[in-house]
């Protein structure tokens, strides 16, 4: 189990700003929840060593527009939290 | 989506007609969220279900036999589009257990699963799924002219390789590959006669995030295998090989463009407040002119009638009273039906909608919602049930049951009459933009009132489950007009075929209420000397209501109850009328306040309600019924109150218990009544009567 002071220090997709691309390290990795919809989020696309990019976030900075393998599609930061980048 | 009054009525009808016996093969059609399903089953059955550009437009199987000119005689099931064969909303339980054990058809004997080139090594996923999963699987490729675009295509002979089952590449207006796609299906249903296949067939386990990623790596060697460049002519290949699977993962190129304005910050929003500004002023100011014509039309037929049928005879008053004036009240919000689903078809083809819903998420999210919660609301403004059905496409249980809760709130269209009789009653006749100000004011308060209840309960009731949005935007599309026109076509006629007969039902059993049992009342000769035949014919039929079944019980239940709003019993005639749908109240107010309309000099129907209205007296004969203040709490009383029968039966079906729809009949009759109370009160202390 990562430590939380250390998984402060990855970066994730909710840490991306508009026009920002990264490639996808890992998903849910530090989920502990089992209500996580991490599988979800994989099963949408946001497979490790895909490219993401952030198409736009809405005025409240939340939900924000994800571009992953051909689509877009917006997530919520606390679900794009579970996606980390490098 | 889901403003679809037809795709229910046409499901249920369909199901009727159609049973299993005669043994026919079922092909379902299988996919991710808008991948074409539906306009591909359009293309097979000749039907004409709604397809729109957002995820989740389809949230019901429907069923329709394939069309004859294909020898191959098959029913073809349309589903809800799903991630993949692990469900994770209602929507996509629906087609989960449909393809794995459909209630009715069983086990498809084929599935068709369309899959969206453009978006190739993600859609592959469910495809693989299915094919494992050992379904008789054949791949329909759509959205071929957008790869196109992109100066790409798939190599359809290798992924069929590759895949081992039968890939076609599809384009429903063209129907290029259409023929071939059904001669696939049914060498594939001949292909092995022994139904045995079918017990093989398995629902995978749920996979691990390893098993997703391993999935991927397959979906994504596969993509690399057979997206090809158009002009592999040029013979680029090695930089194209590096180009163009990037390429074949980005996004649709206007729509990135697009996003940058429409989910601007600025922008965003302000683009958001206008166009559902639009949208519910123009249903006031755009249809106010059609529908003052059809006013007029059936005042002239309802003249010309009653002048051509003996002069009180009790099937006069019926036909003119009862069947005419029903059947108006019943057309004359037809423009305002129409141009609210037009404009809904227009904002949700455009694939504007799935981004108001992401705008609009935070927010609602502050009240127990979901951004998902917002187009089940906004459907709510047409009719809350194809409203409640919408809100299948919200994962979490409790946010889906609130959204159905507070969809009654909505100010539906069935609202819209009663609303535009009661305003032209309280604002002046030389300002009647005042009554359109008023429309927007209580199309926002319905808005507000929804959003403060579904916080105040969301408040009690706390849950562990985790709320999720991730939303698909489908790409920009220039809408289809023919698709719009089409759909919102089927939803008035079926809202005239629905909503009529109840209504002329209605305002046949009120007018006979209403009529009898003193057809001939008795009237003193000293009480009607002096008097013009028209005065007397006014004092019989007054006498006669009075004297009638409807009185009766109206004097002696409601007129206590409403007393207190400043109401009378003829209002709570009308009012329990309208359970059966809101727009009864407008035809039920003609028959109760007894509209004639061949001794009115007044130019039409609306006109003639709203002069008997000012001539009514409350029950002690004094004073007027109707004040501003006692209309302004009838306004506020159909706000809230649950009055209609359908969408409590539709509510029980929704949520699979009696719980939220005698929670709605409950709460909102409750709130209806002291809230209509306070406002008379209210408005009484400020000095306005
Ligand atoms: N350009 C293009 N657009 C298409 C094609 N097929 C469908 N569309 C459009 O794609 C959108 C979605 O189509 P639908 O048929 O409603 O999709 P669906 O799979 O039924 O979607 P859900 O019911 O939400 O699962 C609509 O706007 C269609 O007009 C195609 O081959 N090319
Ligand atoms: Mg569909």
């Amino acid at each position: 189990m990562i430590q939380p002071e250390i998984s402060e220090n990855i970066k994730s997709v909710a840490d991306m700003k508009t026009g920002d691309t990264a490639f996808i390290t890992s998903v849910g990795d530090d989920c502990i929840d089992v209500h996580c919809h991490c599988l979800r989020l994989m099963e949408l696309g946001f497979t490790p060593g895909q490219e993401v990019s952030v198409v736009a976030k809405s005025p409240f900075k939340d939900p924000v527009a994800v571009s992953v393998r051909g689509t877009i599609i917006a997530l919520r930061k606390s679900e794009a939290e579970c996606i980390k980048i490098n | 989506m889901a403003l679809n009054v037809k795709e229910k009525d046409c499901h249920t009808d369909t199901l009727k007609n159609i049973s299993k016996e005669n043994n026919l093969p079922v092909v379902a059609l299988v996919g991710m969220p808008n991948s074409g399903k539906t306009t591909l089953f359009n293309t097979l059955t000749g039907s004409n279900f709604k397809t729109s550009n957002y995820p989740g437009a389809t949230v019901e199987y429907s069923i329709g036999k394939l069309v004859n000119k294909y020898s191959f005689a098959a029913y073809i099931m349309d589903s809800p589009g799903i991630i993949s064969l692990n469900p994770g909303s209602p929507d996509e339980d629906v087609t989960v257990d449909g393809i794995f054990n459909h209630p009715k058809f069983g086990m498809p004997d084929v599935v068709i699963v369309s899959c969206d080139a453009t978006q190739l090594s993600r859609q592959l996923f469910l495809v693989k799924q299915v094919i494992d999963a050992g379904f008789k699987a054949i791949v329909a490729l759509t959205m071929n002219d957008l790869l196109d675009k992109k100066e790409l295509e798939v190599n359809v002979k290798k992924l069929s390789e590759i895949l081992g089952t039968p890939v076609v590449k599809i384009n429903s207006s063209t129907k290029q590959g259409i023929d071939e796609l059904i001669k696939y299906s049914q060498e594939l249903h001949l292909s092995d006669k022994s139904p045995d296949f079918k017990s093989s067939i398995h629902k995978p386990a749920i996979p691990s995030i390893d098993d997703v990623a391993k999935m991927y790596d397959y979906t994504e060697a596969t993509e690399r295998e057979v997206i090809e460049h158009k002009n592999n002519k040029l013979d680029l290949d090695e930089i194209n090989k590096k180009s163009f699977h990037s390429l074949s993962r980005t996004p649709d190129k206007n729509s990135l463009k697009l996003d940058k304005v429409f989910l601007h910050p600025l922008w965003g929003i302000i683009i958001f407040i206008i166009s559902m500004g639009i949208i519910f002023t123009s249903i006031f100011w755009i249809a106010q002119p059609m529908m003052d014509l059809i006013d007029a039309g059936f005042s002239n037929l309802s003249a010309l009638v009653s002048d051509s049928l003996p002069a009180d005879t009790w099937y006069n008053s019926l036909i003119t009273n009862g069947i005419i004036n029903g059947f108006g009240s019943v057309m004359i919000f037809v423009p305002q039906i129409v141009i609210l689903f037009i404009l809904l078809g227009l904002l949700e083809d455009t694939g504007y909608l799935a981004r108001a819903a992401m705008l609009i998420d935070k927010p609602l999210s502050k009240f127990g919602l979901n951004g998902r919660s917002f187009i089940p609301m906004l459907s709510g403004y047409a009719c809350a049930i194809p409203a409640m059905m919408a809100a299948r496409t919200i994962s979490n249980r409790r946010e889906r049951f609130l959204t159905i809760m507070i969809i009654p709130l909505m100010s539906c269209s069935a609202r819209l009459p009663v609303y535009a009789m009661l305003l032209a009653f309280v604002v002046p006749p030389d300002k009647p933009w005042i009554a359109g100000i008023g429309l927007g004011a209580l199309y926002l308060f319905s808005l507000i009132s929804g959003a403060v209840t579904a916080g105040i309960i969301s408040k009690f009731k706390k849950t562990e489950e985790k709320s999720t949005f991730m939303l698909e935007l489908p790409p920009y599309r220039m809408p289809v007009f023919r698709h719009i026109f089409k759909n919102t076509y089927y939803k008035a006629l079926v809202y005239v075929k629905q909503a009529g007969p109840i209504i002329i039902l209605f305002s046949l059993l009120l007018w006979a209420l209403t009529y009898f049992p003193n057809v001939d009342p008795v009237i003193p000769a000293e009480k009607t000397a002096g008097m013009t035949d028209e005065q007397i014919s006014r004092v019989i039929e007054s006498e006669r209501l009075n004297t009638s079944y409807a009185a009766t019980v109206g004097k002696n239940v409601f007129e206590p109850v409403l007393k207190p709003l400043g109401w009378d019993w003829r209002i709570g005639v009308s009012l329990i009328s309208a359970f059966a749908a809101r727009e009864i109240f407008v035809s039920a107010m003609a028959i109760t306040f007894n509209i004639t309309e061949s001794e009115d000099d007044e130019d039409n129907f609306q006109q003639s309600i709203l002069s008997s209205m000012k001539d009514a007296k409350s029950p002690d004969g004094t004073k007027p019924l109707f004040t501003t203040a006692s209309t302004i709490a009838l306004i506020i009383y159909f706000m809230f109150a649950m009055q209609c029968l359908s969408t409590v039966a539709v509510a029980r079906k929704e949520t699979g218990s009696w719980k939220i729809p005698l929670m709605q009949i409950g709460l909102y009759t409750v709130m209806a009544y002291v809230l209509a109370f306070v406002t008379y009160r209210g408005l009484n202390l400020l000095g306005v009567q």
